[in-house]
């Protein structure tokens, strides 16, 4: 044993003395090999985001050609810090992430432990409670324009003739209503994806433990809490992480269900960015956005690889 | 501690009976193993006595008390697991402690209780440690001790010595009986390896399709196997039983084979066999019951030998007798090799006959 790890540190130790070039030299077949592949992710990858960064620090005026763009230092990220638009949409980002997150995470979660138990048409139950994730994500906001609609919606008209309303609410189109109005939507079509995850979580509990833990004298609520939910904590961590991720870079719900408005109420990240540059052709001030927006992706990513990896060590571990 | 009586238990899944009509006393301070090949019904049966899974009739009596609708923690039970089922985010002190904690007992209460289980099972070194940095053996003992601490009136014991390899399974084999020993538990040990139930407990119950086969004394139903299936069933090499027929010959009650020759018997076994309801008799013996010769011998009958497996102590021999193999022990001395012919010669006293179409023990009335 103290032999091979001897063997494994001073070999190591070797190719650490070697540099970097040379080790390159040494394994110049392997990455001739992975040549093309590399290739194309530069072209595909790295390129694009090179681009953005240069663009972020010019100012491409719309009578312009791209080609004619004018260099004007960090002042697009200046510009934006300093506008309030850029808080408003922040502000909607977080409520949006945050929101669609911890609600459709808590809603996945009780969806999987109700179908976690065997009841009668719990496959039937399954199948249609995953039907919000499946569908296009298009058809649903356009669906669901039309519930929310002022006039011929299903939910205005159910209010009115129950006597809660006078007249239909108008949801997604007074700046009030229209954030949560979108977020309902957001949270209906992922939960299931929320509630999937955590329906395999369970299936890793093991039976005896729960059966222990009932003959030890915990009540549903505390086997709950020390058993089934420790052994759920890392699937709840990547869960919420790839949920905030998502919602973080969301686009198509408010996009077409209200293109941001009204007045920038709906506006999130990503749909202010695209209205910048491919509406207005601010390309310089929406590069700056896309720098920023990547920057907070980036460290939101980080955190998952860790969740990621801190799962497989324990499991090593163990 | 406390007595524990199942009266007629009955379990049904659907049209499927898991527990049949299961009736058996366990007396106060006694060791009883429930065994049986797997899907016979032993688990259900102690998942039935732990109230994990409800009874569909009879009745459940532990102490004085029926406990047929009572929960699990209110049975006054502890029950340790095949896969141990410790708690894997909680220290071992913190997993000896759950069952006090549950019950709302004062801190410096669960703190002497654990402490003094701990070292009743000599782990109090392993109190800090997770359950994944002990030893499978370690994590048994930490179960037995998470039993140990709530001072139940019964222990139940579902296969703990499964997932053990073999020398800690005869290490933790003795420790379970010294455990019972010491406390004079109650203990109800479910396990499909019949020599764990013959060498620790006191009474065994052995099942088969949901049915109680026989319940006595290891040493009993050793010696006096009610039916075919628990004569096949306890003892390692198995009981060997030949299907024969029933027949007199110059006025001598035997037993013949469609092979040709005859077994005489003696008065005693020609009575018992005179009492079945058919011609179809079984004939069981156990391998050491045999004498193998290798040549013919007055009331020895042919046989072919099939395999020879030398242990070093004995050398097992199977062989076939009228279409059946018959396990025969031989000293190592005795070389034989397979299709060899030999002569086996049946001890009287220490033969068992069963009726064949009952599969019953015959009893000569």
């Amino acid at each position: 044993m103290n032999a091979v790890t001897d063997h494994a540190k001073s070999s190591r130790a070797g190719i650490q003395s070697e540099n970097v070039l040379q080790r390159m030299w040494r394994q110049r077949a392997d990455y001739l090999y992975v040549l093309p592949a590399i290739v194309v992710m530069l072209v595909v990858i790295a390129y694009p985001v090179y681009y953005t960064i240069e663009l972020s620090f010019f100012k491409t005026p719309p009578g312009l050609q791209l080609r004619d763009k004018v260099f004007i230092g960090v002042d697009n990220y200046s510009a934006i810090l300093s506008s309030e638009v850029f808080w408003r949409v922040t502000l909607n980002t977080v409520i949006w992430t945050l929101a669609s997150t911890l609600i459709a995470f808590v809603l996945g979660f009780g969806a999987a432990l109700a179908l976690h138990r065997d009841f009668f048409g719990r496959g039937v139950l399954r199948a249609i409670l995953i039907i919000p994730w499946v569908i296009s994500a298009v058809a649903a906001s356009y669906i669901w324009k039309w519930i929310y609609h002022s006039d011929f919606g299903i939910i205005g008209i159910v209010l009115v003739q129950l006597g809660i309303v006078d007249r239909p609410p108008n949801f997604i189109d007074s700046v009030g209503t229209v954030l949560p109005s979108l977020i309902v939507v957001n949270i209906w079509r992922e939960f299931p994806f929320a509630m999937i995850m955590l329906m395999a979580g369970l299936q890793t509990v093991p039976d005896q433990l729960l059966r222990a833990a009932q003959v030890d004298g915990a009540s549903a609520w505390q086997r709950f809490w020390h058993v089934t939910f420790p052994y759920l904590s890392g699937v709840s961590t990547v869960t919420i992480l790839l949920l905030a991720v998502a919602n973080f870079n969301s686009f198509i719900i408010p996009w077409i269900m209200t293109g941001g408005g009204p007045s920038n109420a709906s506006h999130i990240w990503i749909t202010h960015i695209y209205e910048l540059a491919f509406g207005r052709q601010r390309w310089g001030v929406a590069a700056a956005y896309s720098v920023l927006l990547f920057i907070i992706v980036m460290t939101l990513g980080y955190f998952y690889v860790r969740a990621l990896s801190g799962n497989e060590r324990k499991e090593n571990r163990a | 501690m406390a007595q524990v009586v199942l009266k007629d238990l009955i379990k049904t899944y659907g049209s499927v009976y898991a527990v049949n009509n299961v009736s058996l006393t366990v007396n106060d301070g006694e060791f009883v193993a429930l065994v049986g090949p797997s899907g016979c019904g032993k688990t259900t049966t102690l998942n039935l006595v732990a109230g994990l899974i409800p009874i569909t009739g009879g009745d459940i009596v532990i102490g004085d008390r029926v406990v047929n609708d009572l929960d699990p923690k209110d049975r006054d039970i502890a029950m340790v697991f095949q896969n141990y089922a410790l708690y894997p985010q909680k220290s071992v002190y913190n997993n000896l402690a759950f069952p006090l904690q549950m019950r709302r007992l004062p801190k410096d209460e669960i703190d002497r209780k654990v402490r003094d289980a701990a070292k009743v099972l000599d782990m109090t070194h392993l109190l800090e440690r997770k359950p994944r940095e002990l030893s499978g053996g370690q994590q048994q003992r930490v179960a037995l001790g998470r039993a140990l601490v709530r001072d139940p009136a019964v222990f139940l014991m579902d296969e703990p010595l499964s997932n053990l390899d073999a020398k800690l399974r005869v290490q933790m084999r003795s420790e379970i009986k010294r455990f019972h020993q010491d406390l004079k538990a109650t203990i109800i040990y479910v396990t499909h390896d019949q020599l764990e139930a013959v060498t620790m407990a006191d009474k065994m119950a052995v099942m088969n399709g949901g049915f109680l086969q026989q319940y006595d004394t290891p040493a009993q139903v050793f010696a006096h196997p009610l039916n075919m299936f628990v004569a096949s069933f306890i003892g390692s090499p198995a009981m060997s039983l030949v299907p024969l027929e029933a027949s007199t010959a110059n006025g001598m009650s035997v037993l013949t084979s469609a092979e040709g020759w005859a077994l005489p018997l003696s008065p005693l076994n020609a009575r018992k066999v005179a009492a079945a309801k058919s011609k179809k008799i079984v004939l069981g013996a156990r391998h050491s019951t045999i004498k193998l010769h290798k040549s013919a011998q007055p009331g020895a009958i042919p046989a072919k030998v099939y395999t020879v497996e030398p242990t070093g102590d004995v050398t097992f021999v199977q062989a076939f007798l009228s279409g059946s193999l018959v396990n025969i022990s031989v000293p190592p001395a005795v070389h034989v090799a397979p299709d060899e012919q030999v002569w086996l010669e049946f001890d009287q006293d220490r033969i068992h006959l069963f009726d064949g179409e009952t599969e019953m023990a015959l009893h000569a009335d």
